[in-house]
């Protein structure tokens, strides 16, 4: 199972999806451009600690992260 | 003065370090956002999170070094070539997020999109900068 971890007030929420369905991958990648569109930034890990951010839903990725809007603190 | 400086900013990184151990054994939003951070972290920087408090990311524009410490706001240092901690940037991401997931989306903005996170961030003058 692949899974969307989005950060939120309580922690995180984690959304799994199996690749080889369909429409659990429709739904998955729905979120990818619903949460993109609201200001997320995506991220992959692409080693030990290496992370690249993502612009296009990629079933592959075992692991997607989103992060929130960044704003001055 | 100086001589007082030092012995309060070890006590600092073992109270924090403390806080950090301790949150990390809890189920709450802060424990998870602390397992969700260490998860993403290179050896090296969970390493240096389980010792200090704190870790170091590599800007991906500048090749500049931060130091990232446990918290949620005015919690980067910038790192000069002599290594020594200079000034500090704050940025965050919206939403009231716990410790874990800010020093986590910083460590990602730092290191894919240092330009555009230090664009949005505050930078904090090195005299209002306590760690």
């Amino acid at each position: 199972m692949a899974m969307h971890v989005v950060m939120d007030h309580a922690g995180d929420r984690r959304h799994y999806f199996d690749k080889e369905d369909a429409e659990s991958l429709a739904e998955a990648e729905r979120r990818f451009h619903e949460l993109v569109g609201r200001g997320f930034t995506a991220a992959a890990r692409v080693g030990p600690g290496e992370v690249s951010k993502i612009h296009a839903f990629d079933p592959a990725i075992e692991e997607t992260l989103f992060v929130p809007r960044l704003v001055g603190g | 003065m100086v001589l007082f400086r030092r012995p309060l900013a070890g006590l600092r990184v073992r109270a924090l370090r403390r806080l950090y151990q301790t949150h990390l054994l809890e189920n709450t939003a802060e424990a998870r956002g602390l397992r969700l951070l260490r998860s993403w972290l290179s050896p090296k920087q969970r390493a240096q999170l389980d010792s200090e408090g704190a870790f170091e990311v590599v800007g991906s524009d500048s090749g500049k070094r931060y130091r990232i410490c446990y918290g949620t706001s005015t919690n980067i240092r910038e790192i000069d070539r002599t290594g020594r901690l200079g000034h500090s940037w704050c940025f965050v991401p919206v939403g009231g997020l716990v410790a874990g997931d800010v020093m986590l989306a910083q460590k990602i903005a730092l290191e894919t999109t240092e330009t555009a996170a230090l664009a949005v961030a505050n930078k904090v003058p090195l005299l209002f900068c306590s760690r």
